[in-house]
């Protein structure tokens, strides 16, 4: 303790430490990745649904809505937006806004390909009886309304195929059309999709195609309109996107105000700009260790870790401070700290015990800021320790201290009055918290995200508007290749078929609609008979009706080149919207020891997900299983939850160990651990009474009041060697309170829902802890005892 | 047109409005729809004969029409083989219930046959405002006896429909006739239902 290693090679060491965490932040990424703050997923299936919020074609889709005003003047700003962004062809793989030229093209590889796409042709399909009966329900429908559908297309596909096609899409959900393009059904907010041909987790290139929708958008509405009309987006990209800016804003914004508003205060206190300079550097040095602990452990640095460094600001400065004001006239730096060295180092322990309890979760995210915060207070307290003493100038005492000292001393004697009082409530709030009926956690994974509940409302708006169904069952199966894949979805279809005649499910999608495996393909061309059994057959099946002679010929014709044309591959729909449906269904895995094929068949109004279970259960060979994606997800946030607790309870448990260690009192360990008891109980109380749904972030943010207030407890509680020292304590004490307060209070102002909470929680909480400690540690004041050592 | 022939009246089961005879100075689309607006239902038989040029013989169908003011209208298809029609709101289901068949278009997806079906409801509805969306409209005639001209506005369901015309007395409708764009044609007469 006594032995200072020489003043040079310390600060050499230093500043050979300071570069090397230069180079290396030099060289790290940063990511704003949303998915670090979901939680690692375990299965298989999960991986996938990932895979595809991260770059799927769900991540690339962008949903536009412009709304306001008259419903002919939107839809003529739809029509010129989608006309503009359309010649952007590097940057959209599609723009589809109801109009017409979309859909001109699924059409035509519907049409032209029907004989190979179209489920029903198998054997017999085409024998004169099966003709018969399709060619009088076609007499029958030209009768009908609907006849002028069939009238046209009548002598090329009497057996109606394109008919059968286009009712296996029927009931996936549509958008309304007005004025020939997409309405929400309320006629108020015209609609567009469009579709990056960029991945959603790369935000550079989401925010060019933002960029490019916002200013097609000013060409496209008419400056008359543009006062009316509002452009609105949405989607996983535009969520990247924002959520960069606003960490981006919110890191920025709070490190400068608390950067100020603590050096303010710094050199209020200190009188002095040397050591104000010398006060930040444990700090600044913290951050640098921090930020290059986190991109060594982790290859990328998200941007929240980054704001989080705010909270560092808060705490980190206390070392300085506990020095700098605890440094007695006459004695030297390195003396003080000698003496207030176990208590520094017993705080800075149960600190890393608190957020070791982050650096444990499944969430990448969590973990980084736990994995942050231990680096940084390791360093900080480290520069505090062997660096600040080289560097204070002799004879270094600060002034401040002496005139507060004594009215924060006599404040501090009269607080144990409250103790009774804050019995009371402490009571209350645990009577109030265990009363609490309703749900005090949010059950939502939703509420991990990092995405504003405002952003989400106007998705879920715009997605409903879109009529996107809400995904929530699907049939999912993995295979070595394609088209094992789609062999495998058409068997599932088969069976899907048959639950929809029971009524288990009203209807689904599967990637073999778009593409049928090259077997199915084969086998119908086999199907249809050679031209001239077919012609005998269709003569046959005519007699006694009244289609004119001749009138098949095309049919004839069509059927003929079918039974020869070249099969479909995915190529084939290249440039059609049908194209992306398959893209979005039948997907690529990639990864080591997962490469493969997944092909997914959302379901659509499913009423018994068990019997459905059952049937893909019964598939041989096959990894076909029905998957509950909300299900899914609250059961695995509710792992999450627990884990969190599970950490927590032993950070907890870890703390109290410690203190057991290092106090060697169970009654001094009551002592320092009653106040933060209260602290965590009211804390909590006034979380639940503001009436935010309370996350996993907000259990942290509790944990780590405890971290933190456990400094408090642990200096409050120390002997002090005389009435004068303990003075100062109690002011460093106050003004490391108010520097914690400033850090996490301002998180508590930010957008960021993660940043928000644990910055809520910490800010309450931190002043709770240092107030109920000076009204509950009462015993300390008098060296009756032996400080520790 | 020789369609105007012959034909009984659409049946009101509401009150018939006197009103009609008293403006009879003021009588034109307007008034007629105002009238035609104001039945809330209706029953009647009709005969429908249909010539199309794949066919080398007419079509023909009988059966019940049933109209609901606003918008509901009900085909009931007897000969030659059952069919159940309904038009509500915006959607089109087709029954067959011999073969336990059930169709429904969404008519947004189905423009021209949106178009086709709300030439005959606009008009039951008295809508001039949904009408004049789909269609140009002339008025000939007198009250007693019209005839309403019904001209495709969109181009492309021109290529579909050349026109249609619509007779009738006072508020109820005897004809619809159809011309289609490739000469296929379609002449249905309303008889009132007895029942």
């Amino acid at each position: 303790m006594t032995a200072y290693p020489s003043s040079r090679w310390v600060i050499a060491a230093w500043l050979a430490a300071v570069l090397l965490c230069v180079a290396v932040i030099g060289r790290t990424q940063f990511s704003a990745d949303l998915s670090a703050f979901l939680p690692r997923v375990p299965t298989p299936v999960q991986e996938v649904l990932v895979q595809q919020l991260r770059d799927g074609v769900v991540s690339r889709l962008i949903l536009i809505g412009i709304e306001g005003g008259a419903p002919a003047a939107l839809a003529q700003t739809s029509t010129r937006l989608a006309a503009e962004l359309r010649k952007q062809h590097e940057i959209f793989a599609a723009i589809n806004n109801g109009e017409e030229t979309g859909l001109a093209r699924d059409r035509e590889f519907l049409w032209n390909n029907r004989y190979l796409l179209s489920p029903a042709v198998s054997a017999g399909h085409f024998s004169s009886a099966a003709l018969r009966v399709a060619l009088e329900e076609n007499l029958q429908l030209l009768g009908s309304p609907a006849g002028v559908l069939v009238r046209r297309i009548l002598p090329n596909d009497p057996s109606g195929e394109l008919m059968r096609l286009v009712e296996q899409f029927e009931g996936l959900a549509r958008p309304d059309a007005r004025d020939g393009v997409w309405f929400s059904k309320d006629g108020r907010r015209a609609l567009l999709v469009a579709q990056t041909r960029a991945a959603g987790y790369d935000i550079d290139a989401q925010e060019r195609a933002l960029a490019l929708i916002q200013g097609a958008y000013l060409n496209a509405a008419d400056a008359g309109v543009r006062a009316e009309q509002k452009l609105l987006a949405s989607g996983p990209g535009v969520f990247a996107v924002t959520t960069r800016a606003t960490i981006k804003a919110d890191a920025l914004r709070f490190s400068v105000i608390a950067t100020t508003l603590v050096a303010a205060l710094l050199l209020a206190l200190y009188r002095s700009p040397r050591a104000l300079l010398l006060g930040l550097l444990p700090v600044a040095s913290g951050a640098l260790a921090g930020v290059a602990a986190v991109s060594l452990g982790f290859g990328a640095v998200h941007g929240i870790t980054l704001g989080f460094g705010v909270t560092l600001i808060g705490e980190a400065v206390d070392y300085a401070i506990y020095l700098f004001t605890q440094i007695t006239p006459g004695t030297t730096p390195a003396e003080t700290l000698a003496r207030m060295w176990p208590t520094l180092r017993l705080g800075l322990l149960t600190s890393i015990c608190g957020f070791a309890a982050m650096l444990l979760s499944g969430f990448p995210g969590l973990a980084q800021l736990g994995l942050f915060s231990i680096a940084g207070l390791v360093t900080a307290v480290a520069v505090t320790r062997y660096v600040l003493p080289v560097l204070l100038p002799p004879g270094f005492s600060v002034h401040a201290a002496a005139g507060l000292a004594p009215r924060v001393a006599s404040i501090v004697r009269r607080a144990p009055v409250l103790r009774d009082p804050l019995l009371a409530v402490t009571v209350l709030a645990v009577l109030f918290l265990a009363a609490q009926r309703g749900p005090v956690w949010s059950d939502e994974l939703a509420s991990l995200s990092p995405i504003a509940a405002g952003d989400r409302l106007l998705d879920e708006q715009l997605r409903r508007d879109v009529g996107a169904p809400d995904v929530r069952h699907l049939v999912v199966v993995n295979a070595q290749d394609q088209e094992t894949a789609l062999a495998a979805s058409e068997k599932i279809s088969v069976i899907l078929h048959r639950s929809v005649q029971q009524g288990l499910v009203e209807g689904f999608e599967s990637p073999a609609f778009y593409l049928p495996s090259l077997a199915s393909q084969r086998a119908r061309q086999a199907a249809i008979p050679e031209p001239p059994v077919l012609r005998e057959n269709l003569l046959e099946a005519q007699r006694g009706l009244p289609f004119l002679s001749g009138l098949f010929e095309p049919f004839l014709r069509d059927a003929a080149a079918a039974r020869v044309q070249p099969l479909l591959n995915s190529a084939s729909l290249q440039g059609t919207g049908l194209a992306l449906k398959l893209d979005s269904l039948l997907v690529k895995r990639h990864g080591e020891g997962a490469a493969g094929w997944t092909a997914m068949l959302p379901l659509r109004g499913v009423t018994d997900a068990a019997a459905i279970g059952r049937e893909m259960a019964l598939l041989p060979d096959q990894q076909a299983m029905l998957v509950d994606l909300k299900h899914e997800s609250d059961a695995l946030y509710q792992t999450y939850r627990r884990e969190i607790i599970t950490y927590s309870l032993l950070g907890a448990g870890a703390i109290v160990l410690l203190l057991l260690v290092s106090l060697r009192s169970p009654r001094r360990v009551l002592d320092v651990l009653a106040p933060l008891a209260a602290a965590v109980v009211i804390t909590f109380s006034l979380l639940v009474l503001s009436g935010d749904p309370l996350s996993i972030f907000h259990l942290v943010g509790l944990l780590l009041v405890v971290a933190i207030g456990s400094n408090y407890a642990l200096f409050f509680e120390r002997q002090a060697a005389s009435a004068g020292e303990r003075e100062r304590t109690l002011v460093s004490l106050l003004f490391a309170n108010v520097t914690t307060m400033l850090g996490f209070g301002l998180l508590a102002f930010s957008k960021v829902p993660v940043l928000h909470a644990i910055g809520s929680a910490v800010g309450i909480g931190a002043i709770l802890s240092l107030a109920f400690s000076a009204i509950l540690i009462t015993r300390a004041t008098v060296p009756d005892r032996p400080a520790i050592t | 047109m020789r369609s105007l022939v012959a034909a009984l009246l659409l049946a009101a089961a509401g009150i018939c409005p006197a009103a009609a005879a008293e403006t009879a100075a003021a009588w034109g689309i307007e008034q007629l729809m105002q009238n035609l607006g104001q039945v809330k239902s209706a029953r009647g038989k009709f005969v429908e004969r249909k010539t199309l040029a794949i066919l080398n013989a007419p079509l023909d169908a009988s059966g019940t029409l049933i109209y609901t003011a606003p918008g509901r209208l009900e085909k009931h298809t007897l000969l030659p083989k059952p069919e159940i029609l309904v038009l509500a709101q915006d959607k089109l289901s087709i029954e067959y219930k011999d073969r336990n068949q059930r169709r429904t278009l969404a008519l947004q997806e189905y423009p021209v046959i949106w178009a086709f079906v709300e030439s005959i409801r606009s008009t039951l509805a008295g809508d001039l405002q949904t009408l004049r969306r789909f269609y140009g409209t002339s008025l000939e005639g007198s009250e007693e006896q019209w005839r309403l001209s019904l001209i495709p506005a969109e181009p492309k369901m021109r290529t579909v429909v050349k026109e249609i015309n619509i007779g009738g007395r006072g508020n109820r409708i005897r004809t619809i006739e159809i011309i289609e764009a490739e000469g296929d044609r379609s002449v249905m007469t309303i008889t009132e239902d007895a029942s």
